[in-house]
């Protein structure tokens, strides 16, 4: 296995060329900044220019005194003042603009990314710039056993396979996986004629007692002393919110010590894209079709985990595989709370077929799903509250979103602006709940949110409106 | 050796007497939702479990659904584990109801057989548990208090032997034994404990870290070794029903030895030596019939019972013996086969006839319904009947015992 890094990443569109970097950056630096905003292409848009701590390195290359090298350990190029003859050809090797002259000392510097804590990404007010993890999450589970054979059938594109093989590596073989009736198990997880693709104990619950049948294993393991043992569930949102939400309740209502992961593609997708309770407002499923009479879905989605939230479970949270550093932070904290009580944690998955997104534009939606404030992400515990843990200032509005996808390809505006204000209306309730809510530790407030006065009138989501050429 | 152990005596309805049997059978699990009239069970077993009297995890949830969910869960993990339930509740546990034998768990549940909604009804009847007769549960009814408390110990003896490993229902009937109060006798523990020896719950399925397995698996489809996969398990469970016919015996012999409490096994013979008309029975109305036959045997007639205990697996070729030499039978029945106009007993016996080289005249009568008493004037008016039947006065139609009352 190969060692990834972490990295400073730039997303152009959401940058609206304040410079708040750059200060940032000289003054952590106490000189010229290493990061530079610059107009892009076309006006009003702006591109970075930073040192992406290339893996082959023409900097490196091109140094004649071997004053810059790379560090395997973390990726950063170093740069080491006294080996340095100042010749400047790595100014010239690099493509990126990532290193440059320091015109007040009169020498090369570049971007060390601040031993992991880089001073731009703190000041950055739009998430342009993001610190991104991966490359730990990488060199921390890439070697860890897949314990899922190769080869499931899910569908092109679907994330439900990435959130499987990447909770399972990191939850391990001490675990009992239940995979209630839908796409997790439709895809060959649990197996079929005696033959399975998972090599921790699996079953298949009925759709309707998933959290039931888990609680009698953890109640029993835990009898016997076996408490080390991670009880859980990757289910589906329509079992998980329709027909088996009584046992959900239930379970959560008694402090069972469950993981009990939700992968919510909205709807009844491995039976062929029926309507659930989490189906979004104007969605076309086959049980909600688009014709003369009828537009999609006529009713709101429940908001489960907000519901969860109500159960005062040890654990709630959201996440989105557009975000694998929050959901795999929140996996740690889910696997954690699973030993105390009931833990949940809802992910939001697209079905590229039901929803119809081509495969490769997964992920895009994931990402617009949260940065419209469709999917907010957030997490509970029942005695901290209520946290964001991104931003939902600056969202997208949420055209940007349903454009991407197919299901919602006949919406009107009035069925768009009705959506528009149910997410204005969840974002700034949930805005509430964060503001009531207890700092989630004392050097830590939340970041949004937490200055709304307790029972003040929340405000509109300030909108970001994008430019259009 | 084989020393009979004699118990505490004490004066319990049944219901308490269902709680006992579970107690000392000692399941480590024990899942309750209260429904009339199975309540005040769970109540004596929730309170065993307060005084610790009884070392279970009691798990109270949301429904019948899921009492039986997490049993499937538990035992699946290891556990030994009890429930009860009645009617409605067991029209809601169905779906996982269905699910138990086919995954060949070994757990008891006792049915406080009552009639079922609609019309709206809070009393016995067996129309519950005779709705689920085909599912593959194994059904054991009993007549008296004392004989639901030796069933259930029994009931995990069969429901746990390796040749069965099929769950077990316990069923007594509502109001007349789950409130009725008797003398019981309570076997020692240490006497159960020896009869049940160590459980043997999860050794074919399991969901444990460390013997990792896909439990259930999608099986059967229309392709490779699909179709033969799922006979194999439907086979399976047919040939588990059929074992439970030897191994119920030989549980019954056993506790017997141990007790001194030898009850029928399968089915019970009374009077029916020289008997030239029989009346089938099965669960609490059997007493208020055998003491119809004592009095008509008092006026000479000779007539006989034969009372069903184990309704699943249904013993066939034992009813057919017992049954073979009679020339009229009248089958009481405590539910309604709506789709045959009958009681479902009566059905069950008329099939199991068909292997006699002789048809005898047979009729049904339906009685006892939502809590209504069979008494002995009822038993006496279906053994009069019968004689006429025997005699050639033939019936279409099921008679209703309690139309007039």
């Amino acid at each position: 296995m190969g060692v990834a890094f972490d990295s400073i990443g730039f997303k152009a569109s959401l940058c609206d060329g304040c410079g708040d970097c750059m200060t940032a950056c000289s003054k952590a630096k106490g000189g010229a900044s290493r990061i530079s905003i610059v107009p892009g292409a076309k006006a009003g848009t702006f591109e970075t220019a930073i040192c992406r701590q290339c893996g082959d390195p023409k900097c490196v290359q091109v140094c004649p005194s071997g004053a810059l090298d790379k560090d395997n350990g973390n990726g950063i190029i170093g740069w080491d003042a006294s080996k340095c003859v100042d010749c400047l050809l790595c100014t010239a090797g690099c493509a990126y603009g990532g290193i440059a002259v320091d015109e007040t000392v009169a020498r090369v510097a570049k971007c060390d990314q601040c031993d992991g804590d880089p001073a731009c990404v703190k000041v950055c007010p739009t998430g342009a710039l993001e610190f991104r993890k991966a490359g730990t999450i990488f060199n921390e589970y890439g070697g860890k056993e897949d314990l899922f054979v190769p080869g499931l059938s899910g569908c092109q594109g679907c994330n439900s396979e990435l959130i499987m093989r990447h909770a399972m590596r990191k939850i391990g073989r001490n675990s009992v996986l239940a995979t209630p009736p839908g796409c997790i198990p439709g895809m060959g997880s649990v197996g079929y004629n005696g033959k399975t693709g998972t090599k921790v104990p699996v079953f298949h619950p009925l759709l309707t007692n998933t959290a039931s049948m888990l609680s009698g294993i953890r109640r029993y393991y835990d009898r016997i002393g076996r408490k080390d043992i991670v009880v859980m569930a990757l289910a589906g949102d329509g079992g998980t919110s329709d027909c088996g939400f009584h046992a959900v309740s239930g379970a959560a209502e008694r402090g069972e010590k469950v993981l009990y992961v939700c992968v919510d593609n909205e709807g009844y997708m491995n039976t062929g894209m029926q309507r659930s309770g989490t189906t979004p407002y104007g969605s076309w499923t086959s049980t909600t079709p688009v014709g003369e009479h009828m537009k999609g879905k006529t009713q709101d989605a429940k908001n489960l985990p907000l519901i969860m939230t109500a159960h005062k479970c040890r654990y709630v949270a959201t996440a989105s595989t557009g975000y694998m550093e929050d959901l795999y932070e929140k996996l740690d904290r889910a696997i954690e709370a699973s030993f105390e009580g009931f833990s949940y944690l809802h992910i939001y998955s697209p079905c590229p077929t039901g929803w119809r997104i081509p495969a490769s534009k997964v992920i895009e939606a994931c990402r617009m799903s949260v940065d419209s404030n469709f999917n907010p992400l957030w997490e509970y515990t029942n005695t901290r509250g209520l946290r964001f843990t991104h931003s939902p200032d600056n969202a997208y509005p949420i055209t940007e979103y349903v454009k991407m996808i197919g299901k919602y390809r006949h919406l009107s505006p009035d069925q768009l602006a009705h959506i528009q204000a149910k997410v204005d209306e969840q974002v700034a309730l949930l805005k509430l709940m964060a503001a009531e809510s207890p700092p989630p530790q004392a050097a830590h407030r939340a970041p949004a949110g937490s200055s709304t006065p307790a029972g003040a009138e929340s405000s509109q989501p300030a909108r970001r409106e994008i430019a259009r050429n | 050796m084989n020393k009979v152990s004699t118990g505490k005596v004490i004066v319990c309805d049944g219901n308490e007497a269902a709680a006992w049997g579970a107690c000392l059978s000692r399941p480590d699990m024990v899942a309750v939702y209260p429904i009339t009239p199975q309540s005040s069970l769970v109540e004596y077993l929730a309170q065993f479990i307060a005084d610790g009297r009884m070392d279970a995890d009691l798990m109270d949830v949301e429904g019948e659904h899921t009492v039986l969910s997490v049993l499937h869960g538990a035992v699946l993990a290891g556990a030994r584990t009890y429930s009860a339930t009645s009617a409605q509740g067991l029209a809601f546990m169905f779906e996982p109801y269905f699910r138990t034998p086919g995954l060949r768990l070994p757990m008891v549940v006792s049915l406080v057989t009552r009639d079922a909604v609609s019309p709206t009804c809070v009393w016995g009847g067996q129309q519950d548990a005779m709705t689920v007769k085909e599912v593959g549960w194994i059904h054991m009814y009993c007549e008296t208090q004392q004989e639901i408390l030796d069933t259930i110990p029994i009931a995990y003896k069969v429901a746990e032997n390796p040749d069965v490993m099929l769950p077990v229902n316990v069923n007594h009937d509502g109001n007349y034994l789950s409130y009725g109060v008797a003398r019981v006798e309570l076997p020692d523990q240490a006497v159960v404990d020896a009869f049940l020896g160590e459980k043997q719950v999860n050794w074919h399925a399991c969901l444990d870290p460390e013997r990792p397995m896909a439990v259930d698996p999608l099986t059967g489809g229309a392709g490779g070794i699909g179709p033969s996969m799922f006979v194999k398990y439907r086979k399976g469970l047919c040939s588990g029903m059929s074992e439970a016919l030897r191994v119920i015996e030989e549980a019954h012999a056993d506790w017997g030895k141990r007790t001194g409490r030898y009850w029928s096994p399968l089915i019970e013979e009374y009077r029916m030596e020289d008997a030239e008309v029989a009346l089938v029975t099965i669960g609490s109305m059997t007493g208020a019939a055998k003491d119809a036959v004592d009095e008509a045997r008092l006026d000479g007639k000779k007539i006989g019972l034969v009372k069903i205990k184990t309704f699943r697996p249904f013993p066939a070729a034992r009813i057919a013996q017992a049954l073979s030499k009679v020339k009229a039978i009248g089958v009481v029945d405590r539910s309604v086969n709506f789709g045959w106009n009958c009681g479902p007993v009566y059905q069950e016996v008329l099939a199991a006839l068909y292997a006699l080289p002789v048809r005898i005249p047979m009729m049904s009568f339906i009685g006892g319904l939502a809590g209504a008493d069979i008494t002995v004037e009822h038993f006496a008016g279906v053994v009069d009947r019968t004689f006429r039947l025997a005699g050639g006065e033939m019936a279409t139609q099921p008679v209703w015992l309690n139309e007039n009352d």
